[in-house]
């Protein structure tokens, strides 16, 4: 407790995290078109905008295909530059791009030399009308532009910028759990040795873990309003967090309704270690069978490797490390102040 | 140590739980008068609703049946004084105390759970479709909420306020067992095809045995003041 690299090795950390997690920028990507549907034999023209992309400073024509399945693809009659967002495409729809009269999604993809190829899925739909006409052959793609190589996170259109709250969301949880699992494991040996120091320790781990929890649902709360629409949705895992705050505050009071330490240490810790053998299936076997808005369910890992590229794992690691030092500075801080007090109270030293 | 002798402890359990129905018996207003709970809660709910489709059956149903359960345990401790408590410590075993108690609440709890669904069905038609799966989760969430109820009962007992704290310890804690049983109700209702309920029947064990485990590991650390 007395040394001083695992503070400083915390600040580096949570510096490096604030510092590279918001400054990094996103990949070059199409974020949106300014249609959504089109009809088979007409010529359909759309703007294109891009997100963080340079598309003036291509030294080669931009192109663009609209592509159906796995390899039906359609170019662009012309790609207009407007400017380092905007392009203005056009594409003649052919007569038949389906078997039978119905509504085709379609994605499309733009490849610029300056910011190698991005696609946007389910870009529009094209109503097939009746036709007799053959079917329309496949444009060839011969080649695609690399992605762009500098160091960005990748860019998911319904995340966006906020794909950085990964970093502060996700690692809060993630030292909340820990903490709460050494508030456990203090509880236990609390029981086994009877030494009051581990039953303050208990009972500080779990007051930053709640804090943490209490951040983790704001943090989660605010991201959701971007992605999913609303602050609460009724998600398993929103549910499950909430409930497992609400474990931990029920702990609180009950230790303070406890005026003797003994039996506050004691009886704390009892329920403390039985909160936590239904914290297990609340947090790491219910949510993965019921359906859910969060990476993770129907037996998947909660990350997996779609969700983090190599950029983000350099930020995402160092960021748990980080986090979970930070909770332990402030738990040992507490815990230093909780003995104090107790020092002073138990020898009427000082009262006010 | 306390497992010295095995066939001791099942022995004590079965004269405690002999004497917690004599109890019972004894005090046979505590026992009507949640039986009564249950009938005037579904009354009032029924008068509000009048008529229920199968989603809002199967919530009524389970909040109907948790309220009970909550208070029907509550008194497992409550009704005994402090002295008389030490006085059962000092004659049996603490664990087959807490067991025989978990176990009697339990066949209370089905016992209410059988009462509430019969009245349910009486009131405003029976909507479930497999009844065994019903009982078997009924029988299996009984358990799981005398075992966490009696355990909570046991820890809020040594405070002050032990009506508020046995709320507020319990619910958070019964939730992964509601959310289960829910899960698993739906499916007895057919409100959701899911042919995989087996693994919701295997948590909800597996949630109850995890409980037992660490209420029969924890108990002799929170009886003795």
């Amino acid at each position: 407790m007395r040394s001083l690299w695992w503070k400083i090795l915390c600040m580096i950390l949570m510096v490096y995290a604030i510092v590279a997690g918001m400054l990094f920028p996103l990949s070059p990507a199409t974020h949106y078109i300014d249609v959504s549907s089109g009809e088979t034999g007409k010529a359909l023209t759309f703007n294109v905008f891009g997100y963080n992309t340079n598309y003036s400073q291509s030294k080669k024509p931009i192109r663009a295909w609209l592509k159906k399945g796995k390899d039906f693809y359609l170019c662009a009659s012309d790609v207009k530059v407007v400017s380092d967002r905007q392009l203005t495409t056009t594409f003649q729809i052919p007569e038949k791009i389906a078997d039978n009269p119905q509504s085709v999604n379609l994605m499309l993809i733009v490849d610029s030399e300056a910011d190698g190829h991005s696609v946007l899925p389910g870009a529009v739909t094209i109503k097939q009308t009746a036709s007799n006409a053959s079917m329309a052959s496949s444009c060839q793609v011969d080649y695609l532009e690399e992605e762009n190589q500098g160091i960005t996170f990748p860019f998911r259109n319904i995340l966006e910028e906020t794909i950085r709250s990964l970093y502060y969301h996700v690692p809060l949880w993630f030292a909340m759990m820990i903490f709460l699992l050494t508030s456990m494991i203090y509880s236990i040996m609390y029981l086994v040795k009877m030494n009051i120091r581990y039953s303050i320790i208990a009972s500080e781990f779990a007051r930053v873990g709640v804090l943490f929890g209490i951040l983790g649902l704001v943090t989660g709360m605010m991201w959701a309003k971007h992605t999913w629409g609303a602050y609460w949705n009724w998600d398993i895992r929103q549910n499950t967090a909430a409930i497992q705050v609400l474990i931990y505050l029920a702990y609180f009071i009950l230790r303070d309704s406890f005026d003797d330490m003994e039996k506050k240490a004691r009886i704390g810790a009892v329920y403390n270690i039985f909160a936590f053998a239904t914290v297990i299936p609340l947090m790491f076997v219910i949510p993965r069978l019921s359906s859910s808005l969060h990476p993770g369910t129907g037996g998947n890992p909660a990350l997996g490797s779609n969700d983090l590229d190599n950029t983000m794992r350099m930020v995402f690691y160092p960021a748990i490390i980080g986090f979970t030092l930070l909770g332990v500075w402030i738990t040992s801080l507490f815990t230093r102040l909780q003995l104090v007090k107790m020092k002073y109270l138990d020898t009427d030293e000082f009262e006010d | 140590m306390y497992f010295c002798t095995n066939m001791n402890l099942v022995n004590e359990i079965i004269e405690l739980l002999k004497k917690e129905l004599l109890l019972e018996w004894r005090q046979r207003s505590a026992i009507s008068g949640i039986f009564l709970y249950v009938f005037s809660t579904i009354f009032v709910i029924f008068s509000t609703f009048i008529t229920v489709q199968g989603k809002t059956w199967n919530a009524l149903f389970w909040i109907v049946i948790l309220f009970a359960s909550v208070n029907a345990v509550a008194k497992s401790f409550l009704q005994e004084n402090n002295a008389r408590q030490l006085y059962y410590y000092t004659l049996a075993n603490p664990i087959a105390i807490i067991l025989s108690k978990m176990i009697y609440n339990t066949i209370l709890l089905f016992i209410i759970g059988l009462m509430a669904f019969g009245t349910f069905g009486l009131l405003v038609g029976n909507p479930v479709k497999d009844v065994g799966l019903f009982l078997t989760t009924l029988l299996l969430s009984s358990a799981g909420l005398s075992i966490t109820f009696t355990f909570i009962s046991a820890i809020s007992i040594k405070a002050n306020n032990s009506a508020t704290l046995m709320v507020i310890l319990s619910f958070p804690v019964v939730l992964p067992i509601i959310m289960t049983l829910l899960k698993l109700s739906a499916n007895s209702l057919r409100l959701i095809q899911d042919t995989g309920y087996r693994d919701d029947l295997i948590i909800l064990i597996a949630i109850d045995a995890i409980l037992i485990s660490v209420a029969v590991i924890l108990f002799p650390f929170l009886w003795k003041d």
